[in-house]
């Protein structure tokens, strides 16, 4: 364990460590770009610069490991200047498009030049012509004159992705990002190079253009598309949700996401969402306020004993199966609770980074549910219950992220000629194709409640809601609850009716201001 | 008068066939070397003082004694890519005496247990390329390269690879990349190639005059050799002497040779009529000299390095009062811009700026604070980058403004060159 003085400020590190990591441990400002914490070390920023006592040349502190008894001072001038030159040589050819690029408000020249920036531009001669709008691939446009060229992308397509679409070609002030042999940059993770990407150089064909940062909060949570459960970060204004990032998960995925979950967001916005209870009748579908629709629905169970069943879906809480289940148990005394699985057979496969087979974020979590009920029942048991005619009315609490469940179709055929309490959150076609006198009711979002996910390693991680977009939608064990026909043993959310209650521009108000001047220096 | 050590016998045409080379004792240092102890070459070196002669002049024996001491296989490459505009040494070398090189790294792989050599020769030598070719067939067939080298029980592997013709692929561990079939890019330093170098092996890479000089150390003794130059830069060394002489050419001198009897007495002086305006001693990236400190300077690397300059790879670039400083500069900036390799930032827009800025006083659109921003832009490019070339491009145009500002003002001024009246589309139609 060597000790090293950086600032005047003994501290000790762990063997290994490089100076830059032990800044940042014991919470000193440096100014950085191509160095990235889940990546190799380029060196090639040349921002990094410390000295140390004893040797005459500055220092990278991205590539060099502390020793015992280091003197290391990035507060001197020379070090200042030599930041403060480091960023002019980065902005002399990067066009200062700030006021239409993507990046800004979370660029990292921008918040690195307010702070360590030299506020002198001396360069008066034309800037370099580079290509613009490169389109790399299915998901990614680049911007070559904006670019710095960190190679924080080629590393991240080499050491993590393991792909290598991308490389530097050409050379000197010539020197551009590029795909190697044409190929595109198509890979089930190339946005994290975006997310990597310090300037606007790589935007994201979903998101550029769509929203201005500064106009958007975020709030980490829990990723449902599949049982990795990856941390994330969601970012929404009161329009809905824009975008979703990965957020640092040392035991899950580190700096990491797949390009498919960075698409549940979309689901959750309120256009593709049922925003009021539905009854089939003949004449066509009836609506109704959602907590109404559930009471009304519950004539449907009463007194069905044995002909009623109910389907759950891993996509729920832990808190959510756990009063679902022990009132459904408790009210109907009927333990046919099944557990339905999407692809089948398929819940085990493994890409080898972070992308599973088995695409709902809590199957471990509704496992452990039905086991402590001592419910052991199989998908099997509930298709021969089906065929047989047994079952009557079936309560399905149906999957949130439908992007993995074809099987929605044929289970909806399957009940053509059963009542049918679907529980759903986000819009899907083939409900309508439920029988008459079925009901489809309105759920919260995984991004508009609190709660716990099991992950496929038995890691269990509780999540804070993050805003509300349906307020009148209910969670699954609202639903069941009043479906079965109690009254709600969990009291409602306060807050989400206290917010729709007053008017959301004044929401947005206090929430700006809790947020305000939160700058998180390693987001970068 | 040149001594020659190791261009004794360079004018005979049969000194670059094994043959001829015999003839003259070649290959005799070998076999005393291998019955000698391989660290008592090591150590041969080292006392004989013998310093890089590709550029940086460090010295050879210490760098080969920070290869680990373990079994660990290890490369010995040959750095033959002669870039630093000036510098045509080694090419002479490898036209006129192949098999001295071939000696020279036998020699070296069996001081630093090595088995494989690579000599990488930059891809505009074509003749040169072909001729070391044709000697590494020769020593195959005689069985001076291969397994078990003249009975003794060593293998060593010699290839030759030829490079793109990149001014950075000189740079070690630039070369090395380029040897890897990476994109020639130096690489980042610690790890040196000494620990971790060509596929992740220890590497020594030493520069063709280096390696060549091995064998006279060896043949002769370190004191012998030390009998040539100074304490600190012993031996003899070969210059390039171009520009405005009148007999420019390669000449073999000991350290500590003057520079003025360099130009006047071996070089033949300058043309009728001409004064001398400048001297870049040590290849295009080294500072240039003023006449009068030309005049007292020596070439060896202290007594350069004293004056601000340094002896690099040993090209002396004569220029006469004929030649217009500002238009040299833009020649050189350019080549810097042309050859960075694009990873460190302060290098890739530095020279691209300097570049940028130099011409716009050369097209007639400069200011005068432009002098002023060239040698602060280049003095926050130096010691900034992964290698030297960010430090190559800014040390020319620091001398080259702080020397020279009287044709810079002018031509800021006047638009015009103060030496040739004319204006830079005038100078070059």
């Amino acid at each position: 364990m060597p000790k090293c003085t950086i600032n005047g400020k003994e501290i000790e590190v762990k063997e290994g460590t490089t100076i830059i990591e032990a800044m940042f441990k014991n919470e000193q400002k440096i100014a950085h770009y191509c160095w990235h914490p889940g990546l190799s070390v380029a060196g090639v920023c040349r921002l990094c610069m410390v000295e140390i006592e004893g040797n005459p040349r500055l220092q990278i502190a991205c590539n060099t490991v502390v020793t015992e008894g280091m003197k290391i001072n990035n507060a001197s001038d020379k070090v200042k200047d030599a930041a403060k030159w480091g960023l002019d040589f980065h902005l002399i050819n990067h066009p200062l498009d700030c006021p239409v690029c993507d990046q800004a408000g979370e660029c990292g020249l921008q918040d690195q030049y307010m702070e360590f920036g030299k506020y002198d531009p001396e360069m008066a001669e034309k800037k370099v012509k580079k290509h613009k709008v490169v389109d790399l691939g299915p998901t990614v446009v680049l911007d070559s004159e904006r670019c710095i060229l960190c190679s924080r992308c080629v590393r991240f397509t080499d050491e993590v992705s393991k792909t290598s679409e991308l490389g530097i070609f050409n050379r000197g002030d010539r020197s551009e990002i590029g795909t190697v042999d044409g190929k595109s940059l198509d890979n089930k993770y190339s946005l994290n190079t975006v997310d990597i990407c310090p300037v606007g150089a790589l935007t994201s064909k979903d998101f550029r253009f769509r929203q201005r940062v500064w106009y958007l909060k975020d709030q980490e949570t829990i990723c449902n598309g599949c049982s990795t459960g990856c941390s994330i970060k969601t970012y929404f204004n009161r329009e809905g949700f824009y975008r979703v990032k990965p957020a640092y998960n040392e035991q899950v995925n580190s700096y990491w996401m797949c390009d498919e979950g960075r698409d549940l967001y979309k689901f959750v916005n309120r256009e593709n969402r049922y925003l009021k209870a539905r009854r089939k009748t003949e004449a066509g579908w009836e609506e109704m306020i959602p907590g109404a629709g559930a009471k009304e629905a519950s004539a449907l169970v009463k007194g069905q004993g044995d002909s009623l069943a109910l389907v759950l879906t891993g996509q729920y809480t832990v808190e959510e199966f756990e009063t679902a289940v022990a009132s459904f148990v408790q009210e109907t005394k009927s333990k046919q609770v099944y557990h339905w699985q999407n692809h089948a057979g398929k819940e085990n496969d493994f890409d080898g980074f972070l992308i599973r087979g088995d695409k709902n974020p809590n199957t471990a979590g509704l496992k452990k549910v039905l086991s402590k009920h001592g419910i052991a029942t199989s998908w099997h048991e509930f298709q021969s219950a089906i065929s047989s005619g047994k079952l009557k009315t079936v309560i399905v609490a149906g999957p949130e992220n439908q992007m993995h469940y074809q099987e929605i179709d044929t289970l909806v055929k399957t009940l053509a000629k059963t009542k049918v309490i679907w529980m759903q959150s986000a819009k899907n076609a083939s409900l309508e194709a439920l029988s008459v006198g079925s009901w489809i009711l309105p759920m919260k979002s995984y991004v508009e409640k609190d709660g716990t996910f099991i992950n496929y390693a038995g890691l269990e991680r509780k999540f804070k809601k993050v805003t509300t977009v349906v307020s009148e939608a209910l969670t699954l064990a609202e639903g069941v609850q009043l479906v079965v026909g109690q009254n709600l043993m969990v009291k409602p959310e306060t807050n989400a009716f206290i917010e729709t209650a007053r008017r959301q521009d004044q929401v947005m108000l206090e929430h700006r201001k809790k947020n305000e001047f939160v700058f998180k220096r390693g987001s970068l | 008068m040149e001594t020659k050590l190791l261009t004794e016998h360079y004018d005979k045409e049969e000194f670059r066939n094994l043959d001829g080379y015999k003839r003259h004792g070649g290959y005799e240092v070998l076999k005393k070397a291998l019955k000698m102890q391989p660290q008592s070459i090591i150590d041969e070196v080292k006392a004989s003082g013998l310093r890089g002669r590709g550029g940086a002049g460090f010295a050879t024996g210490v760098k080969w004694g920070f290869l680990p001491k373990n079994n660990e296989p290890r490369y010995l490459l040959c750095n033959a890519d002669e870039g630093e505009p000036g510098t045509y040494k080694d090419r002479l070398m490898m036209e006129k005496a192949p098999h001295q090189l071939i000696e020279g790294m036998v020699i070296s792989g069996f001081a630093i247990g090595s088995n494989k050599g690579y000599i990488y020769i930059r891809g505009e030598y074509d003749y040169p390329i072909a001729v070391v070719e044709q000697a590494l067939k020769e020593a195959y067939s005689a069985g001076l390269l291969g397994k078990n080298i003249l009975g003794s029980g060593f293998d060593f592997d010699l290839d030759v690879y030829k490079g793109a013709g990149a001014y950075i692929c000189g740079e070690e561990t630039g070369m090395i990349s380029s040897l890897e079939g990476l994109k020639g890019q130096p690489k980042l330093k610690p790890p040196f190639p000494a620990v971790q170098g060509y596929l992740k092996k220890p590497t020594i890479v030493n520069n063709v005059e280096t390696l060549a000089a091995v064998v006279p150390i060896i043949k002769d003794g370190a004191a012998a050799y030390r009998k040539f130059g100074t304490e600190k830069s012993a031996g003899t060394k070969l210059f390039s002497l171009s520009g405005n002489v009148v007999k420019p050419g390669n000449y073999e001198v000991p350290l500590a040779y003057p520079l003025k009897d360099m130009i006047y007495k071996l070089g033949g002086g300058l043309k009728p009529g001409r004064k001398l305006k400048a001297v870049i001693p040590g290849g295009s990236s080294a500072p240039v000299l003023t006449a009068e400190e030309a005049e007292k300077a020596l070439l060896d690397y202290e007594s350069l390095a004293g004056m601000g300059s340094m002896l690099g790879s040993g090209a002396i670039i004569v220029i006469d009062d004929s030649q217009c400083m500002v238009d040299m500069l833009g020649v050189l900036t350019h080549f810097y811009n042309h050859e960075s390799c694009g990873q460190c930032t302060p290098c890739r827009e530095g020279t691209g700026w300097l570049n940028k800025i130099v011409h716009s006083i050369l097209e007639g659109r400069g200011r005068l604070q432009d002098l002023d921003l060239l040698v602060k832009v280049a003095d926050n490019m130096k010691g900034r980058t992964i290698c030297a070339l960010s430090d190559a491009a800014a040390l020319p145009v620091i001398s080259f403004v702080s020397k020279f500002r009287d044709e810079f003002e002018f031509y800021v001024r006047e638009g015009r060159s103060k030496v040739k009246g004319t204006s830079y589309a005038e100078m070059h139609h």
